[in-house]
């Protein structure tokens, strides 16, 4: 699963959720793309579980691109806690997406295949989501 | 791709955001078009016509703005992430019969050998080609190629007239071995166990994920 490998501060405050994504827009690699809709905190447990659905239904032909990194990490506090006694620990990992970032490309299959491997790696994903594919315009 | 798109363009005179939102509102597109050291001139554009034609790649336009007709080429198109529409367009001016320097897309055309993986390294090549005859596409045939061969930008065929700005040797096709069956069964497998992805047997649904989750290992730097 993707984790970075060091961070400077282990407790950080949660990520702003709003706005639209800035960059990372448009299929930078591959001919297929899943774009975000929505904002979400998505897991680097999420990002494996759509990679692997996605890896699985092209089985050996074509190649997968993550464009997202989870380098934000959530903490949580144990259960049957007070409140008080400082932040919780670093629980999971996550990638702030918002709403336009194309996450995971896809290359090397039809379209048919392509939107069929995309439609299951969706559903591993916490938000609406779409496929896009590159067209004659976008260069 | 010689014949071009007519728009009928209207010149505009207030700027800034609130105007550039009421000319949106009012399904036109704002624009802007420069070039050969002419001042810019600030014009609206109508919406549908074009978005459709700038749905072509390199689309060469006739822009009328009072009678007169320019052409032009969109140099730059700022779309909406979410939504189909077209927020701002930059023309540059161009004259008929001079060249010009394109990014033009690269198609693949047929099939491999089995057992390999054809990935597109640069999905565009820049050319300097004649404005009036930019290529739509510039098609490369991986038919039957074999793992481990390479396309660079110097060996793909270039239209008549057209010279290759992009680096000769700049990798475009890369034909490579497919991962075997077992290893990509053996990764999978891995990576689940890793994720804690939990596969029911075959024929029943899909595999879930394990409802624990596992606390986060980085280190703090010091």
């Amino acid at each position: 699963m993707l984790i970075p490998r060091r961070v400077k501060h282990r407790k950080q405050h949660h990520p702003d959720r709003h706005g639209a994504a800035k960059g990372g827009t448009k299929i930078a690699f591959g001919e297929y793309g899943i774009q975000a809709l929505e904002p979400a905190y998505v897991t680097n447990r999420q990002i494996e579980s759509a990679r692997i659905a996605m890896t699985r239904y092209i089985k050996r032909g074509g190649k997968v691109w993550i464009n997202i990194y989870p380098d934000r990490p959530l903490t949580k506090k144990p259960a049957e806690t007070r409140m008080g006694s400082g932040k919780g620990s670093p629980e999971w990992w996550i990638a702030n997406v918002k709403p336009g970032r194309v996450m995971f490309e896809l290359s090397g299959v039809s379209e048919p295949v392509a939107r069929e491997a995309m439609r299951l790696a969706m559903h591993k994903l916490p938000m609406k989501c779409r496929f896009v594919q590159r067209e004659g315009g976008d260069i | 791709m010689s014949d071009t798109t007519k728009l009928v363009a209207e010149k505009r005179s207030d700027f800034g955001k609130g105007a550039a939102r009421k000319i949106r509102r009012a399904g036109n597109i704002p624009a802007v078009m420069y070039g050969h050291g002419t001042d810019p001139v600030h014009i609206s554009l109508p919406g549908h016509d074009t978005m459709m034609a700038l749905k072509q790649a390199n689309a060469l336009l006739t822009i009328v703005i009072d009678g007169d007709e320019q052409l032009a080429l969109a140099k730059d198109v700022q779309r909406d992430p979410i939504k189909p529409v077209i927020d701002h367009v930059d023309l540059v001016v161009v004259r008929r019969g001079e060249k010009v320097t394109v990014d033009v897309a690269v198609h693949l055309e047929g099939d491999a050998a089995p057992e390999t993986i054809v990935t597109l390294d640069h999905t565009s090549l820049q050319l300097e080609v004649e404005a009036t005859n930019i290529p739509e596409t510039l098609v490369v045939s991986v038919e039957g190629l074999e793992a481990g061969t390479q396309i660079h930008a110097g060996a793909v065929e270039l239209p008549q007239g057209a010279t290759l700005v992009t680096d000769a040797e700049a990798l475009v096709v890369n034909v490579t071995a497919a991962i075997s069956e077992a290893a990509a069964e053996a990764e999978l497998a891995e990576a689940e166990a890793e994720a804690g992805i939990v596969r029911e047997e075959e024929g029943e649904a899909e595999g879930t994920e394990a409802p624990t989750a596992e606390a986060p290992e980085a280190s703090e730097e010091a």
